[in-house]
């Protein structure tokens, strides 16, 4: 009891300090958003990049390498998912039983699954002209992986066909990575022309990763969903 | 009475590739190509399923009447939003909700999801299950729990024109 509330006295003290000291150095109502690096995103990003989506410009091109790390512990956590589900499958004849989806929604999934996979390419084709990206792209079409395993119980995915275009497109990351490494001396740096702003070819390297990190995603994320349907063998 | 696979195959990179022009909504080459490359790349993965009938479904009859029910189901959903209008601002509240069976003719499962998609779509009607040829609809003012009344009250002008664009 008093351990807790002296655990609580303490949190409480820090969360005034650190409260009143931001308060007080932070210009509350001032316009901070052109101040200091984002200054430079913002009045030089299309010109150093070529994009017109600024936050793509800075997640793909500035801090790229950054989205390399990120796409890593993507695949780690894939992979985590994968390890620890593995052999997990209920004992037979426990296994859970699967409701049949109505006809309406077996229908519409036939319709609407290469619908929903072209509106996620075109999402992460788009992703240096339009809000959005390879990671939402990616999540759009795991969810049309989805619709497929909720509309038909017996739907599984092939694992090899996926683990391999999962590695060749994380490749293809790397390997624009280290281009521009021997090209310009620098890991990720954009070794393509700019082009006009607002094309769909423009923008440097920028679309070949969104479109890497696209796939990769959602295979990623559809491997995540095999694996926890407990496909039944 | 199922189309090849070539039918299929280009019917579905056809309605993509449209999809695409859509979302893209410019004329622009660059984005044509990358939508000619993408609906071929994705059609390869869904052809078989999207469609039974392949270019058959672009038929000449079967497009009139697509163009034709646009603005008859439009007609009918401004209709039934009217109606549910009134029902909700009625100080009576006159409402008899309740769960109708209804029997449809239509034999392809295309067919009876635009069906259900129709009567779901319009207000006051909504499709719950679909069992073979009988459809469970919510309905909310029960006129009649007829069978026959009620299929062609609730479905009988859509079945119509799905009978001709989807069978």
């Amino acid at each position: 009891m008093i351990k807790k509330s002296i655990a609580l006295i303490l949190i409480a003290i820090l969360f005034v300090a650190i409260f009143f000291t931001l308060a007080n150095d932070l210009p509350f109502g001032d316009n901070r958003t052109t101040t200091g690096v984002s200054d430079k995103y913002i009045y030089h990003g299309v010109n150093d990049t070529g994009a017109s989506n600024l936050v793509t410009a800075i997640v793909v091109n500035y801090r790229g390498f950054d989205t390399l790390g990120e796409v890593t512990v993507l695949f780690v956590a894939a992979t985590g998912v994968g390890a620890v589900l593995y052999n997990m499958g209920r004992p037979a004849g426990k296994k859970r039983k699967k409701t049949e989806a109505s006809l309406i929604v077996r229908t519409g999934s036939r319709i609407l699954f290469p619908m929903m996979l072209l509106f996620g390419a075109y999402i992460f084709v788009h992703g240096h002209l339009t809000p959005g990206g390879g990671f939402q792209g990616g999540a759009v079409i795991a969810t049309a992986f989805l619709f497929k395993y909720v509309s038909d119980t017996r739907y599984h995915i092939d694992h090899n066909k996926f683990t391999a275009t999962e590695s060749v497109v994380g490749m293809t990351f790397a390997l624009v990575g280290i281009m521009g490494l021997l090209l310009t001396g620098y890991f990720l740096f954009n070794f393509l022309p700019n082009g006009s702003p607002g094309e769909l070819l423009s923008a440097g390297i920028i679309p070949i990763i969104y479109v890497a990190i696209g796939i990769k995603v959602g295979a990623e994320l559809t491997g995540i969903l095999d694996n926890m349907m407990e496909v039944e063998q | 009475m199922t189309a090849g696979n070539v039918s299929k195959y280009v019917y579905t990179a056809i309605i993509l590739f449209l999809l695409w022009i859509v979302l893209t909504s410019t004329f622009f080459w660059e984005e044509i190509l990358a939508g000619l490359v993408l609906s071929a790349m994705v059609a390869a993965m869904g052809y078989s399923l999207f469609t039974d009938k392949g270019l058959g479904n672009f038929s000449p009859k079967r497009l009139a009447y697509f163009l034709v029910y646009i603005p008859v189901f439009l007609w009918d959903v401004i209709k039934a939003n009217l109606d549910v209008a009134y029902r909700v601002l009625s100080p009576k509240m006159p409402i008899k909700p309740g769960i109708v069976e209804i029997h449809t003719d239509l034999k392809s499962d295309i067919a009876k999801l635009g069906l259900a998609n129709s009567i779901t779509l319009t207000p006051g009607t909504l499709t719950l299950d679909i069992d073979d040829d009988r459809l469970f609809i919510h309905w909310i003012y029960v006129r009649t729990t007829d069978i026959k009344e009620a299929s062609e009250e609730i479905g009988g002008k859509f079945e119509r024109y799905m009978k001709v664009i989807f069978e």
